[in-house]
């Protein structure tokens, strides 16, 4: 049974707002992975998988300030939950788990 | 309809500053996300879209910007985002709606003047809209039943004489058309002619009048469709001497027993015809009256190798409607040839059937609606909708000022303004629904009455057909949409603070508009009142107008073209021993109407060349009977009269008399006319002029005409001295009976028939009569709700200014001035507009009365009395009323 359900894409933003820790809003997570990951993001996946975690209880936002530059439009910055952090933690577990339960045996037969 | 408010101040700060800068994201984009976007991630969203879209400005330009922007907003359209709108709070709509009502019926229950005059006003104005709706709708429905109406066409007969540039046209054909037509172009499919008059039959032994029998030709079910009861609609018109009755005439001539192979004694001649088939009556809606349909042949017609002889009426059966087209082409150069060894130009072109009752200048034998009375009904009854939906805009604006609180009450407590606009929305719909309600039950009550006016039959089960029920059911939504939207508009726009606060005040838009609608409603009265005169005026001109003969107590009766000269000269002398009768006349037709063309040449002229003229077989009493004016010459003799009697002259010999402008269209002054010799029917001389009188409808101008002495008109007339008139009647009757009791009695008085030539004119100057009557109490009653309601609302500053010494009448003219004002305008404004629409209508007349100035004077007292009046009425009680009590409140 799931306990905790996270998809990739989802745990790339968890991590990434974790990475920014205090700085984590839609645009700068957005820059963040595109940097990093080198893969594009677009607003709408981001933002769905902003608010899916949200309800989720994974994130936890706040209203923070508005520039000029966001025609006063507050920014909304998120942060990890404990539970958020349980999640990722189960999922780096589960993912390691199964990382050592690969055999030897199996990396030797790559070239087949 | 979803309003929303669309952005907060920032927004609309950003959208400054971005424009100030001249660079914004594509707006309808923008506008999309807002629509779409969830409530709680609209902002921080939004601000993320900007942001990028700045950052990219800045590093890529504004193509990549925009579009990549747009590309944000596209992929942003899902699930997780797009959110329903007011899903703050999940409103129970049933219970909304229900409060709705509820709150709608307390409203209209609570402001009761206003919702009588509205519901005064909006169900007159219905009532009137589907009572003009039926009207319009019947005249519509002409012949719709007839499956073939499309593909039949009415052929119309066009022809001047050699040398004359004056052609004459009619629905009036020669018996050769149908033939040569249907064997000439193989579009036509099958000719039917048709004769209608009247005819006498023997009913029990005695003669009577039937006024409705038609002959037509055995194709006649072909095209037309009627139902036959009884017999073979293929067959029964088949060879002569058979006629088809209708299901009532069948009652009446034969009771209960079987009519078909029994005979009928028809006509002068006693001819016996068999009855070979029963039809139902014709439709109400029917072009087609007849109560007897008798075959064609029965009137041993054998003039096919003739043009001339246009006495029948000719239908073409065509293959197709697309016949009409290539008809049009074929005909002229084969009626070119087939004239040629006439003398005359004679060509035919097609009507379509289906447009003759609306369409032609020939009516059938109902006469026709003109398609621009119907226009002009429907313009009207849109003119009564405006009126009503103004008064409602009106009112409420007025009265949105004592519903302001309710708004601001209702905004502060949360409501949205799409729920407050649904909210007056379905104020109107309420109050326009239950209008259309009692509106039914007026249109029931004055069916009866509207049908006397229009000499209609319509009936209330037409207000049942799914065309009537999706028009009232639009005119609801019309008109709670029109008249409820601006002030729902309004209402729910009010800013809730300055509301509360006290201080709100009608705005100057809606002051402005409530002017400006004033204006229209009485500047639409003015119209109609000056429409009205002008129609009446023109009517009284028909009706007095010195026609150049006398119509007054003249009776015109059928006295048979076949009933011999001395038994009609008996008549007449027995006619004229009482003293009550001072001349009687045998003559073809009436003064009232003399349309018989003839062609006629002088000796002096070649002999090809023809002149067409109209002209009236008549004896020597006609000129007396109907006061003819003698310019030259002499009135015709007894003897000349006796000389064109067949019976006891081998030789016919004629006179003539002429107008003036007969004469005068000859080369002839009045003098120089008598003694000249001219030939019509023979050579004759002509013994006298007269003044030139109107012998047709004044729409037509005066024509030559030529009276001929004969012995054989079909109609008496009669001069009686206007003294008790019933015992005269009665010694005229009896005289008849005793003299020629083989001819039906029946009279009329020529006035009548006078009258009878303008009923489309007299149904048209009644209906206006009520319908404008109509507007102008609607406007009348707007003025009176809207003038209340101002009124009471500077009722303080009244009570103040007497307070400190105003007198009464310094109070109205305050009061009323500005009203005074505004109708003032209103008559400036439509004045013009009607004169002219209303000359447009008096040139169908060739006689008519010039635009008279006076219209525009009483169309301005009446609505300046009426616009007084009615604001008068609230100014006068406000001046009145005790200032303390007025004051003392609040």
């Amino acid at each position: 049974m799931k306990k905790y359900q996270l998809g990739e894409f989802e745990e790339v933003v968890m991590l990434t707002v974790g990475v920014l820790f205090d700085e984590a809003y839609g645009v700068s997570i957005k820059n963040e992975i595109e940097s990093r990951l080198n893969r594009s993001v677009s607003v709408g996946a981001l933002q769905t998988a902003l608010k899916r975690l949200d309800e989720k209880g994974y994130l936890k936002s706040r209203e923070g300030e508005s520039t000029k530059e966001r025609a006063g439009r507050p920014k909304k910055y998120f942060r990890i939950t404990a539970l958020g952090k349980e999640a990722m933690h189960y999922t780096r577990q589960t993912r390691e788990e199964l990382w050592n339960s690969i055999p030897e045996v199996a990396w030797k037969l790559k070239l087949t | 309809m979803e309003f929303y408010s669309g952005g907060s101040l920032e927004t609309q700060a950003y959208l400054r500053y971005t424009m100030q800068k001249e660079i914004k994201p594509p707006r309808l984009f923008l506008r999309f996300f807002r629509w779409f976007c969830t409530k709680e991630l609209l902002d921080s969203i939004e601000g993320d879209l900007l942001e990028l879209y700045h950052d990219r400005l800045e590093k890529e330009g504004r193509f990549k910007a925009d579009s990549k922007f747009i590309w944000d907003v596209l992929l942003l359209f899902r699930p997780g985002i797009i959110g329903i709108k007011n899903s703050e709070y999940k409103t129970n709509h049933i219970d909304m709606f229900l409060n709705n009502f509820k709150i709608a019926r307390r409203t209209l229950w609570k402001n009761k003047t206003s919702t009588l005059i509205n519901m005064l006003g909006l169900s007159i104005g219905i009532t009137s809209c589907l009572l003009i709706a039926m009207f319009i709708n019947h005249e519509m429905s002409y012949d719709s039943f007839q499956p073939n109406a499309k593909r039949i066409g009415r052929v119309v007969m066009e022809y001047s004489f050699l040398g004359s540039d004056e052609s004459e046209k009619g629905t009036f054909t020669s018996t050769k058309v149908a033939q040569v037509f249907s064997s000439t172009f193989p579009e036509v499919e099958k000719g039917i002619r048709m004769s209608k008059s009247a005819a006498i039959l023997q009913l029990q032994g005695s003669p009577v009048t039937e006024p409705d029998f038609m002959y037509a030709d055995s194709t006649f079910f072909d095209a037309f469709a009627f139902t036959m009861l009884q017999g073979n609609p293929k067959t029964a018109l088949n060879g002569p001497d058979k006629v088809v009755l209708t299901e009532s005439m069948a009652k009446k001539y034969f009771g209960d027993s079987n009519p078909v192979g029994q005979g009928l004694e028809i006509g002068e001649s006693k001819t016996m015809f068999e009855v070979t088939g029963v039809m139902e009556d014709y439709p109400y809606n029917s072009q087609f009256r007849f109560d007897f349909l008798a075959s064609f042949s029965s009137l041993g017609q054998n003039q096919n190798n003739t043009y001339w002889n246009a006495n029948y009426t000719t239908y073409l059966l065509l293959q197709d409607q697309s016949s009409f087209g290539s008809l049009a082409e074929k005909i002229p150069p084969f009626m070119e040839k087939e004239s040629a060894d006439v003398g005359a130009n004679i060509n035919f072109t097609l009507e379509p059937f289906d447009r003759v009752h609306l369409h032609s200048p020939y009516s059938d034998f109902v006469p026709n609606t003109s398609i621009e009375y119907l226009y002009m009904l429907a313009g009207v009854a849109f003119l009564i909708l405006v009126i009503v939906c103004f008064t409602y805009i009106n009112l409420s604006t007025a009265k949105s000022v004592e519903r302001a609180k309710e708004v601001g009450i209702r905004k502060v407590s949360g409501a949205q303004p799409s729920q407050l606009f649904w909210q007056f929305i379905g104020e109107s719909c309420l109050l326009s629904g239950l209008s259309v309600l009692v509106s039914i039950i007026l249109v029931y009550l004055f069916l009866p009455g509207f049908n006397n006016l229009i000499n209609r039959q319509l009936h209330l089960e037409d207000l049942l057909t799914p065309v009537f029920i999706g028009f009232a059911l639009s005119l609801v939504l019309v008109i709670s949409l029109t008249a409820g939207a601006y002030p729902a508009l309004i209402l729910s726009k009010f800013q809730p603070m300055k509301v509360l606060k006290g201080v709100f005040k009608n705005t100057d838009s809606a002051k402005w508009l409530q002017q400006s609608l004033t204006v229209f409603q009485f500047g639409i009265s003015v119209f109609l009142i000056i429409a009205t005169l002008i129609v009446q005026g023109q009517l009284n001109f028909i009706h007095s107008r010195d026609l150049g003969y006398d119509r007054s107590h003249i009776l015109s009766l059928p006295v048979g073209w076949g009933t011999g000269f001395q038994k009609v000269n008996t008549l007449k002398k027995e006619l004229k021993s009482n003293s009550q009768i001072l001349e009687v006349s045998r003559t073809g037709s009436s003064p009232v109407s003399i349309s018989s063309g003839y062609s006629m040449n002088l000796p002096t002229r070649p002999e090809n060349e023809v002149i067409a003229v109209n002209g009236n077989p008549v004896d020597e009493n006609f000129i007396q009977v109907t006061g003819l004016e003698l310019l030259a010459g002499s009135n015709f003799t007894e003897q000349q009269v006796m000389q064109t009697d067949s019976e006891g002259n081998d030789e016919l010999a004629f006179h003539y008399i002429i107008t003036e402008s007969a004469a005068a269209k000859f080369g002839w002054s009045p003098e120089e006319a008598v003694g000249k010799e001219m030939i019509l029917n023979d050579q004759g001389p002509v013994v006298g002029v007269i003044k030139d009188f109107h012998f047709q409808s004044l729409r037509n101008d005066i024509q030559p005409l030529v009276l001929f002495t004969a012995s054989w008109g079909g109609r008496l007339l009669v001069k009686i001295n206007g003294e008790n008139i019933p015992e005269t009647l009665d010694f005229i009757e009896k005289t008849w009976d005793k003299v020629l009791p083989e001819m039906p009695y029946s009279y009329k008085f020529l006035d009548e028939d006078y009258t009878r030539m303008y009923q489309s004119e007299m149904q048209l100057g009644k209906i206006m009569n009520l319908f404008s009557t109509i507007a102008i109490i609607l406007a009348c009653l707007g003025l009176f709700g809207l003038s209340s309601y101002l009124i009471q609302q500077r009722l303080k500053e009244v009570s103040i200014r007497k307070v400190l010494g105003a007198s009464t009448f310094q109070i109205l003219n305050i009061l009323s001035g500005n009203f005074v004002r505004l109708v003032l305008l209103s008559i400036l404004i439509a004045s013009p507009i009607a004169y002219w629409a209303m000359g447009l209508w008096l040139n169908d007349f060739v006689f008519h009365i010039s635009t008279p100035w006076w219209a525009v004077a009483v169309a301005a007292v009446i609505t300046l009395a009426i616009g007084l009046l009615t604001s008068g009425i609230h100014g006068i009680k406000a001046a009145l009323s005790n200032p303390v009590k007025n004051l003392k409140s609040e």
